[in-house]
């Protein structure tokens, strides 16, 4: 589906943690719809009155749905959009869903320096950021894609380290990690297609700093 | 024809065009080729194939990753183009120097991109376009947005917004708040990236008063019509920034002489390769296809790279693109009319020859039967192929 109409506005939500932050923060400036949920069976949720459409995907897919310009609008983790490295502007940080992407090792064989780990392997759902990371400071590592418990890699003996999401670094500790080196803050954006937000400029700079004052109101507080 | 399940691969990023899909891009490429012509612009045709050296020059750009390349037998390093606009300055400084001033050059070509192939982008595609060399004129920056916006109009396509901006603008802002170098380029890396949220916290590390850094921070958000730009004109501090602006008013007029105002936004936010456009630059965006149609600008300073300094103007339309928005909006004309199958009886071969030259000379197309047919066959042959009418000769 395309939104071609050019009355609507489609906004892509992604499934899972920030669905629920992302929907009530839009609310607060109007933007929501009956029957918005993501554990809803309807997929395109329409707001007719307020010309809005909700699209509620799997969360690697956001960027994609903007970047074609299925949703004009998305919101997403900063982590998945470096991954993703789609062409879209990042137009806001939400500020919430704040998690940074790190590397860490099993404690108990920790090696003196980051080169240590030069050509060894790293268990990583996010390969390109990783591999950009290596790369900026010389090493060359194997890169072992896994798409979830990223924390088994270094446990089953899969990798020597993984670069991963963390949050509050409780799944570190329970599987005997520690991070070893930070790589990238992490929060919610709000992303939109190249070709939507020129040509719903009005509409989307409205959301935009609307959206912004209740960001700074909440800071405020 | 037997039927082959065993379809053979072709490589990446590149597509055949199946007959009625050849049928579209000639018919698009055709009009282009006619509306340039109409314009005063000359077909010139350049190598696929440059060396590597020559497409890389001078840009600063990050091109040479995403070029096809190859080795002579002398072991110089190839690259197919991978745009037009490079290839004719080339062309025009080495072989074109006596020509008279201005030259008015136009392409339709393929050119070749190793990248993640996207809507309406494969590795190969088509680009049509013109570029207009040896004048600094706001009056030549205008006529290459008119015939951008006709080319598209030319196509079929009516539903379409041109988005107009001048990097000096950005550049005259940046120079009034004395940014350092690297500063500079960092943000406009940001803008380029289309990541304000960069730009946002960028901006805010540096020493500045609260209101240049909202000024820096709103760049990309100066879109709209002739009152933003009169309102710009309150944040342009030095003559760079004002000139830029001058520049893009004195466009504007020339585009309502054109009648083309409608189509045309300003947008100062604009984003396109900092190191390569001097001036004006636009691109052309259409409901429902999330990428631009087409897009351009002014660079003054390629030419010299090639050793004859001479200032340019030019945009490029993707043919594929403007395929993709005509099918998408609706607007394809079905392919050109079949008319007449042409099949006859034993021993009339020369009397079928005669005739369908009769009928193709008076502008019909006529496919004329290999062999002779019965009546009932001729039929059952003209439905299958889709010809209006069958003229058959017994």
């Amino acid at each position: 589906m395309q939104s071609n109409n050019m009355d609507y506005l489609t906004i892509a939500l992604p499934k899972g943690k920030l669905f629920g932050l992302s929907a009530d923060l839009l609310a607060k400036i109007g933007y929501t719809a009956e029957g918005l949920s993501d554990k809803s069976r309807k997929l395109i949720i329409i707001n007719e009155e307020k010309k809005i459409k909700f699209i509620v995907s799997k969360t690697a897919d956001v960027p994609t749905y903007v970047e074609y310009g299925a949703a004009d609008i998305g919101v997403i983790g900063k982590d998945v959009l470096l991954e993703s490295g789609k062409d879209v502007y990042e137009l806001l940080d939400l500020g919430f869903g704040r998690c940074h992407l790190m590397m860490a090792v099993p404690k108990n064989e920790k090696r003196a320096k980051l080169t240590d780990y030069n050509h060894t392997r790293v268990a990583t759902k996010f390969p390109h950021i990783a591999e950009k990371f290596f790369n900026h400071h010389g090493m060359q590592m194997e890169y072992i894609k896994l798409n979830g418990s990223i924390e088994l890699g270094p446990i089953v003996g899969l990798s020597e380290s993984i670069v991963d999401i963390v949050e509050t670094g409780t799944t570190l500790k329970e599987n005997d990690l520690e991070e070893i080196v930070s790589i990238q803050d992490a929060t919610a954006r709000l992303i939109a297609n190249r070709v939507s937000f020129k040509m719903k400029f009005d509409r989307i700079n409205t959301m935009v700093s609307d959206l912004r004052k209740i960001l700074e109101s909440e800071a405020a507080k | 024809m037997e039927k082959d399940k065993n379809v053979l691969e072709i490589p990446y990023g590149t597509r055949d065009f199946l007959p009625s899909e050849a049928a579209s891009k000639r018919a698009i490429e055709t009009k282009l080729a006619e509306l340039f012509a109409e314009w005063g612009y000359d077909e010139v045709v350049t190598p696929t194939i440059e060396y590597l050296d020559n497409l890389t020059l001078g840009s600063s750009r990050n091109t040479e990753p995403h070029l096809f390349k190859l080795f002579d037998k002398d072991n110089r390093t190839l690259a197919l183009r991978h745009e037009m606009t490079t290839p004719i300055a080339r062309l025009v400084s080495s072989r074109l120097q006596d020509y008279p001033l201005p030259m008015k050059l136009s392409y339709i070509s393929s050119v070749f991109r190793y990248e993640q192939t996207q809507t309406g982008r494969q590795c190969e595609f088509h680009q049509a376009g013109v570029e207009l060399m040896g004048s600094t004129s706001a009056f030549a920056d205008a006529e290459i947005i008119a015939l951008a916006i006709q080319g598209l109009l030319r196509a079929g396509l009516n539903d379409f917004q041109i988005c107009l901006g001048q990097v000096e603008f950005i550049s005259g802002i940046m120079e009034q708040y004395q940014l350092a170098p690297d500063v500079k380029v960092e943000l406009k890396q940001a803008m380029e990236q289309r990541d304000l949220v960069a730009l946002g916290n960028r901006v805010d590390a540096l020493k500045l008063p609260e209101t240049a850094k909202q000024v820096l921070k709103k760049l990309p958000l100066l879109n709209g019509g002739e009152e933003m730009v009169k309102g710009a004109y309150d944040l342009a501090l030095n003559e760079q920034s004002r000139r830029a602006l001058d520049n893009l008013c004195e466009i504007y007029r020339l585009l309502k002489a054109y009648g083309v105002e409608k189509y045309v936004r300003f947008d100062l936010g604009i984003i396109r390769d900092f190191s390569y456009y001097t001036g004006m630059v636009f691109e052309a965006y259409t409901p429902g296809l999330g990428f631009p149609l087409c897009g351009g600008g002014r660079y003054d300073h390629l030419l010299a790279d090639f050793g004859s300094a001479c200032p340019a103007t030019g945009f490029a339309s993707g043919i594929e693109r403007i395929l993709l928005a005509l099918e998408r909006q609706e607007l394809a004309k079905p392919s050109r009319a079949r008319d007449v199958y042409l099949a006859y009886a034993a021993g009339k071969e020369s009397a079928a020859i005669a005739q369908a030259e009769t009928l193709r000379h008076s502008g019909k197309t006529v496919e004329l039967s290999l062999s002779p047919q019965t009546k009932a066959d001729a039929e059952a042959a003209q439905q299958a192929k889709g010809y209006a009418e069958l003229v058959y000769l017994a």
